[in-house]
C-alpha cells in the first residue's frame, strides 16, 4: 500500500498547471509595447492636436488637444496644456485643462491637475494635487454640479481596484 | 528598435495616431502614424513604412521608408529607402536614395560650413544652365 501511496503522490504534483498569463509583465518597459504605443520623450515639445487609437505615453510638454481611443499616461515631469480625452488616463505629471475619460482616471501622487475631470471612475493617491471639479455621473456636465466637499474626491473602491502601474 | 544611437530615448508616433501641429525638441523620432505640420528637432527622424508626414522637416539624419510630403532639411544625411517617397525639396549634407525610392523635388547639398574646403569652386550655389 505504501508503495502505491508513494506512487500516487509522485504522480499527482505535475497535474495541470494552469499557466498564469503574465499580463502585467508586458507593461513594464515601454519598448516592449513597441509599435503600438506612441511615446513622446521628455525632450520633445509638441503643439497641436493628437487623435487616434492606441496607448500613448507622454514625458515631454504638449500644448493642444488629445482625443485618443486608448490609454493615456502622463508621466512625471510631463506638462500638458489643453483638453484631454481618452479611454483611461493615468496622470503622474501636470495637466492644465479638462480631462475626460470614458473609463477611468488615476491621479498618482506626483500628479498636478488644474481643470475639470469627467470620468465614471476615479482614483487619487495621496500627494496628488487637483484644483477643479469632478463630474462622475453620465448626466450632462452643465446642470449637475456636485457640491464637492474638498478639492480631492476619492472613492476608495476605485482606489483599491486600480493597480499601481510601474512607472516609466 | 533598431537604432538607438542618439540622446537616449526614441519618441514614437504609432500607426493609428494622427497629429496636427508642431514638434520641436531634442530627440529621435520614429513615425509610423500621420503627422501634419512641422518638425524641427536635433535628433534623427525615421519615417517607417506606415508613416506619412505632410510636413516640413528639419533634423540631423532623416531616413524615409514611408512618405514625406514637404520640404526636408537633413543637417547630416538624408536616406530614402526603397519603399520611401519624398515629394518636396531636400537639403542635406549627404543623400542616399535607394533603387525604387520616389523623389520628386529639388535637391540642395549643404556644405559643412566649418570645413569649407575650398575656394576652388566659387559658384557652387547657383545652378548653371
Amino acid at each position: 500500500m505504501s508503495l502505491f501511496g508513494k506512487k500516487d503522490k509522485e504522480e499527482r504534483p505535475p497535474v495541470v498547471h494552469t499557466p498564469a498569463v503574465p499580463k502585467v509583465a508586458a507593461k513594464s518597459s515601454p519598448k516592449d509595447m513597441a509599435l503600438d504605443t506612441t511615446y513622446f520623450g521628455k525632450n520633445l515639445k509638441i503643439k497641436g492636436n493628437v487623435s487616434g487609437e492606441g496607448s500613448l505615453i507622454i514625458l515631454g510638454s504638449f500644448e493642444g488637444e488629445f482625443n485618443l481611443a486608448g490609454r493615456l499616461k502622463v508621466a512625471q515631469g510631463a506638462r500638458i496644456k489643453g483638453n484631454v480625452k481618452a479611454t483611461d488616463i493615468y496622470v503622474n505629471g501636470n495637466i492644465e485643462g479638462s480631462i475626460t475619460a470614458s473609463e477611468k482616471v488615476h491621479l498618482d501622487n506626483t500628479a498636478r491637475v488644474k481643470g475639470g475631470i469627467a470620468t465614471p471612475s476615479i482614483s487619487v493617491l495621496e500627494g496628488a494635487m487637483f484644483d477643479g471639479e469632478i463630474q462622475m455621473s453620465s448626466r450632462t456636465p452643465q446642470e449637475s454640479k456636485q457640491a464637492s466637499p474638498g478639492p480631492k474626491q476619492t472613492s476608495p473602491a476605485s482606489v483599491a481596484s486600480v493597480k499601481k502601474e510601474t512607472e516609466i | 528598435m533598431e537604432k538607438s544611437k542618439a540622446t537616449g530615448s526614441i519618441s514614437l508616433l504609432s500607426k493609428k495616431v494622427n497629429i496636427v501641429g508642431e514638434i520641436q525638441g531634442n530627440e529621435d523620432i520614429h513615425v509610423e502614424g500621420r503627422f501634419k505640420g512641422s518638425i524641427k528637432i536635433s535628433g534623427n527622424i525615421f519615417v517607417g513604412q506606415t508613416g506619412v508626414l505632410e510636413a516640413d522637416v528639419e533634423a540631423d539624419n532623416i531616413i524615409i521608408q514611408g512618405k514625406i510630403n514637404g520640404n526636408v532639411v537633413a543637417r547630416q544625411q538624408l536616406e530614402i529607402q526603397a519603399l520611401g517617397q519624398l515629394i518636396g525639396d531636400c537639403s542635406a549634407q549627404s543623400i542616399d536614395i535607394k533603387e525604387g525610392a520616389i523623389f520628386e523635388g529639388r535637391s540642395n547639398m549643404l556644405r559643412p560650413a566649418a570645413t569649407a574646403t575650398g575656394s576652388t569652386r566659387p559658384g557652387t550655389q547657383g545652378h548653371p544652365k
